[in-house]
């Protein structure tokens, strides 16, 4: 077959596909509220939520959890573009960072020193270790899917964004019902889960997403 | 060039709309282009062997057509696709080529090369289609019939040749990796 019938054939095919990020949405939506709607039922929030929403010690975690996963959705959804390799920026992801270690600093220096130990390991850190995880699991497979559909030239990185993004989303959540205020408690622990989910989804990635 | 650029995006767009024409242009247009990068990557597969990669990339930019960006423009997502695509099909060759994204503009520049002959894969891979995707692919690629009158001879709604033409196209591009590899 010559060039010039393929690409009559290939022409006529004008079959619409979804848009990548009508695909996020429709796939993210569901999967955040499965994710809440689980954590509600089997765990529940914590007992004064509506004092933590409005308390700037706990409602900084949730904050910054949301704000991973909403800097590396969206660096997922560009690195879904074949020339978004090239586009990405990560240093949003790395403000992220530094912000959790400034808390960890500050945390450190305002918490008196007999305490420190106690408020870093403190009482759930198994529950915490295990939940992260579990509620991970939908959103970032969503992310993966999603970025199959795409074309992503660089499929390690899109896993590891991709970990990310769904594992920040996944301990926002978690952040509702988790009563650990302590920055020393939750960049360590929440901290440890994220970073095992996106070890993961890297691997992940980089076996499933090529094309 | 800059206005050449400026078409790309306007038949991309109006493809990715469903104007079947404007895609056949958008093709045609990027055809030469990408014809001179092979060639100009792989010479050593001879110009049958480039016209096989050539498709492979033709294939990728139809059934990834959906992540390009209407806000942005064309040649970085093209020259991306492309990129991927020829390495893809080198080393599944069992060749290592090294194409840095640099070098493209230099092959732009160049003359798009003479008209291709046949590549040599492609009418193997249509006999491994069911007979129907056959005759569509065939049909529509080949005789240059439309998709209403292809839908007319094989007694098929509109709607279903297209549907048809879409999976046969999906299966030819799996095939033809499969069949390298």
């Amino acid at each position: 077959m010559k060039t010039d019938d393929l690409i009559r054939a290939i022409s006529a095919d004008t079959l619409r596909q979804p848009h990548l990020r009508t695909m996020l949405v429709l796939g993210m939506l569901p999967s955040l509220v499965i994710a809440f709607l689980a954590l509600w039922l089997v765990l529940g929030f914590r007992a004064d939520l509506t004092t933590a929403l409005v308390t700037p010690i706990s409602l900084v975690r949730i904050i910054l959890m949301g704000m991973l996963g909403i800097v590396a959705t969206r660096l997922a959804l560009l690195m879904a573009r074949p020339e978004g390799g090239q586009l990405a920026r990560f240093w949003p992801l790395a403000a992220v960072a530094a912000a959790a270690f400034g808390l960890v600093l500050w945390a450190y220096v305002a918490t008196p020193e007999d305490a420190r130990q106690m408020a870093a390991v403190g009482k759930t850190m198994t529950k915490c270790l295990v939940t992260i995880p579990m509620l991970s699991v939908l959103p970032v497979a969503t992310l993966l899917y999603v970025l199959r559909q795409g074309a992503t030239t660089a499929p390690m990185r899109a896993g590891f964004v991709a970990g990310l993004a769904g594992s920040g989303l996944a301990a926002a959540i978690y952040a509702l019902h988790c009563t650990e205020d302590s920055p020393l408690f939750y960049v360590t622990w929440y901290g440890l889960a994220i970073m095992g989910v996106t070890l993961v989804s890297t691997f992940l990635g980089a076996r499933v997403l090529r094309w | 060039m800059a206005e050449q650029g400026y078409v790309w995006e306007q038949l991309l767009m109006a493809a990715n709309a469903g104007d079947a024409r404007a895609y056949g242009r958008f093709l045609q247009a990027v055809t030469p282009v990408l014809r001179g990068i092979v060639r100009a990557k792989g010479g050593s597969l001879g110009d049958a062997g480039c016209e096989d990669v050539l498709q492979e990339v033709l294939f990728a930019i139809h059934l990834k057509r959906h992540t390009w960006e209407a806000s942005s423009p064309v040649r970085p997502w093209l020259y991306a696709i492309t990129r991927y695509k020829v390495v893809d099909a080198f080393r599944a060759r069992g060749r290592k080529i090294d194409v840095p994204i640099e070098d493209f503009a230099d092959v732009l520049a160049a003359d798009a090369g003479p008209d291709p002959t046949d590549a040599a894969d492609m009418e193997k891979m249509i006999g491994m289609l069911d007979g129907r995707s056959a005759t569509i692919i065939r049909k529509i690629g080949l005789e240059g019939v439309s998709v209403a009158e292809t839908g007319a001879a094989l007694t098929m709604s509109e709607g279903a040749v297209r549907v048809a033409l879409h999976r046969a196209l999906k299966t030819l591009a799996i095939l033809r990796e499969r069949h390298v590899k």
